[in-house]
């Protein structure tokens, strides 16, 4: 009956996790290798947990995001109150996913009193939604929450979205509860016909429906443990998701302004292409801004001026970006393998990107497999998350040719 | 201007050197007093490079040379082992040791080169080198204490054209800069580099043609050695429109419009219904044709 000698205790019966047991002297009587092994494992396991493959991605994404509004969102378990950590971090994520995403859309919608509203419609330039999160923060939330009233209302946003997009919507769901005008499984079957995913990320408890519209979309349902949790979610949706099922490829007609005129292609360099000029993106607000000669860019299809990309031009309907913004996501699509662990290679006494010498700190050197060069740990993590390119197959001529040709 | 913060601002600059030989001088004469062209260049950076570390004592360097072979470290040398160098008496010896290094590693970069001829015609290895020098800007600042503040920035010298091959090396540089708040400056000898004007403009740098290369030092110390917080304050030359067009994947020249490839985002100059960079095929906006049925022929027996 005695179970205090049973190794499974319950932990709040005696088993405390003793974690100072992990972290033992060495043999000169040093901890600094012990713990730098330890850094080491964690920074490699983070890494090693990202996915690499040839999967298909959705480069362009219309994603709404759903805002939960509602009374219970005045609780203070994540300070100071959760509708404000939330949009905090929505701002950071807005930054990221234009960061990461720069063709893609998105728009923001909220959901109290039983009803949703539209905060800022399906658009591209990231200030707006920024303003729009900020000027949030002095609404009440009162009310219950609507699942199915702000799912339709998202739905009918992105119904009319082009085939080859992603189309997805993000539900930041606070309430355990929610009131609906009528059957919810009928939403889900039609946003199963429209292809949109909705991902949830739940703020008290799991609710069963949240894991079921989750699951029959293709999403992904999760509830935050504490709020650096939830930063980690809220930053996973950032990356573009892998395509299920099939998505409908098409060759989108798109727009680079802003060249040099003489490219002898056709479109003739007239005077008024340089000519002052109102902007067309904020011709409607009173703040529409001069430009001068030179300044801002030309749509190529009807020559009407925008002071920044990427856009879409009211007036032809001809998406504006420039190379830059396409060239943001190349990276997904070339991804490099990932570097092979070696333990101490003498031959080479430094890391081949940031000439640092090798020393007892680093166990163990990491080699790429096409141009041998060997790098430490921490250019390592550098060229995997950040850099996207080895340096040494860049140094090396035969590989650093592109691999498009 | 460091009162309200107490840390310490530490500007450190990488000089990315092109040392292709070929084009940059294949019409430079030699001159005046015996010097040639390339050894007056290599001077001009040094002195650059020292009159930088003078500014500030805690101010550092870093240079990596190219050329389309490979790329090196030239400062901090990549052996870690230092020659032994001869300083004048009064000079600080640091001066001395940057450039004993640097002179030792081209000497060494250009002599490798020297013994396979086909320099000529492949691209210089600039987007290596340039990664290279991220990452050893990535250490310092790992490395730094809390009380310095990193000013990174990043200097390229350089008198080859663009290379279309490396067009991925560079944006993924152009963007890592960025995300690091590292300034890419460029100062460009013989010819223009759109690549390198969309860098410089990406991370708010300095592009500057030069017309005479003899002149090197000069614009150097004018335009390229004060940093980027103190800009605002100087005259610089204006700032050069950048051609931010796309250049199509079949043909590698620049479009106005394209088309792109919603999977791949590859660019095109004119429809097509394969795309060529990931094998999809494309939904063609055509009423659908009904395929006949094939006649048998009736057998002649």
């Amino acid at each position: 009956m005695a179970d205090e000698e049973e190794t499974n205790e319950y932990r709040w019966e005696s088993g405390y996790e003793k974690t100072w047991e992990a972290i033992k002297e060495d043999d000169d009587g040093l901890l600094e290798s012990n713990v730098a092994e330890i850094v080491a494992r964690a920074k490699r396991k983070r890494a090693a947990l990202k996915a690499t493959g040839a999967i298909q991605l959705g480069m362009m994404r219309h994603l709404f995001v759903v805002i939960d509004a509602s009374e219970c969102m005045f609780l203070q378990d994540l300070k100071p109150t959760r509708f404000l950590c939330v949009l905090k971090l929505l701002e950071l994520f807005v930054h990221e996913f234009f960061d990461l995403n720069p063709i893609s859309q998105l728009g923001i919608l909220t959901t109290k009193v039983k009803r949703s509203e539209l905060v800022t419609a399906l658009a591209g330039n990231q200030k707006k939604h920024i303003e729009a999160l900020q000027q949030m923060k002095d609404t009440s939330c009162e009310g219950e929450p609507s699942l199915q009233n702000s799912l339709e209302r998202a739905m009918n946003g992105l119904k009319n979205m082009p085939a080859h997009s992603s189309r997805e919507v993000l539900v930041l769901f606070g309430s355990l509860t929610t009131c609906d005008p009528g059957d919810i499984k009928k939403t889900i079957k039609s946003l199963k016909e429209n292809n949109i995913r909705v991902s949830i990320i739940g703020l008290a408890a799991e609710v069963r429906i949240c894991r079921e519209i989750a699951k029959r979309t293709g999403g992904t349902y999760n509830v935050l443990l504490d709020d650096h949790h939830l930063k980690e979610l809220i930053l996973n949706q950032v990356q573009p998701p892998a395509v299920a099922g099939s998505m409908e490829a098409s060759l989108v007609k798109m727009g680079f302004p802003g060249g040099k005129t003489g490219s002898g292609d056709g479109a003739s360099d007239s005077a008024a292409d340089h000519a002052p000029a109102y902007c067309l993106c904020h011709i409607e607000n009173e703040t529409s801004c001069l430009m001068g000669n030179n300044s801002g860019y030309n749509c190529p299809q009807c020559g009407s001026r925008y002071c920044e990309l990427p856009v879409e031009c009211k007036q032809c309907g001809l998406t504006l970006v420039s190379a830059p913004h396409l060239a943001r996501s190349y990276h997904h699509l070339f991804p490099i393998k990932p570097f092979i662990e070696r333990t101490e290679v003498p031959e080479m006494t430094h890391c081949f990107a940031c000439a640092k010498p090798f020393g007892e700190l680093d166990p163990n050197v990491y080699e790429c497999e096409n141009c041998k060069q060997i790098v430490c740990l921490d250019c390592d993590l550098f060229i995997r998350e950040t850099l996207h390119t080895c340096p040494g197959c860049a140094s090396d001529p035969i590989t650093a040719q592109m691999k498009t040709n | 201007m460091e009162d309200k913060e107490e840390r310490i601002e530490t500007p450190l600059v990488a000089i990315v050197i092109d040392a292709t030989p070929a084009k940059k001088f294949a019409s430079q004469a030699i001159i005046d007093n015996g010097s040639t062209m390339m050894n007056r260049i290599f001077d001009a950076l040094i002195g650059f490079g020292n009159a930088h570390l003078m500014q500030g004592s805690h101010n550092k360097l870093a240079v990596i040379a190219c050329n389309s072979k490979s790329t090196k470290f030239l400062y901090p040398s990549e052996n870690g082992d230092s020659k032994s160098y001869h300083n004048r008496p009064g000079q600080y010896d640091m001066f001395a040791k940057v450039d004993s290094d640097i002179r030792h590693g081209l000497s060494e970069l250009i002599l490798k080169d020297s013994i396979d001829h086909d320099s000529t015609t492949s691209d210089s290895l600039l987007g290596g080198a340039m990664a290279r020098a991220l990452c050893h800007i990535h250490k310092i600042q790992r490395e730094l204490s809390l009380s310095h503040q990193l000013k990174p920035r990043i200097l390229v010298v350089s008198g080859s054209s663009d290379s279309a091959l490396q067009y991925m090396t560079f944006m993924n540089v152009f963007f890592t800069a960025q995300k690091e708040n590292v300034v890419i400056d460029c100062c460009m000898m013989d010819s223009d580099s759109g690549l390198l004007q969309q860098g410089c403009d990406i991370t708010g740098g300095q592009y500057l043609r030069i017309p005479t290369v003899v002149g090197l030092l000069e614009y150097l110390l004018w335009v390229f050695l004060p940093g980027p917080s103190c800009r605002s304050k100087i005259v610089l030359p204006p700032p050069t429109k950048v051609d931010y067009r796309a250049a199509c994947f079949c043909h590698h020249k620049l479009v106005d419009i394209g088309w792109v490839c919603s999977v791949c985002l590859s660019i095109f100059c004119k429809f097509s219904i394969i795309c060529t960079t990931c094998n999809t095929e494309f939904k063609l906006n055509r009423p659908a044709i009904v395929p006949s049925k094939p006649k048998k022929r009736p057998r002649m027996e």
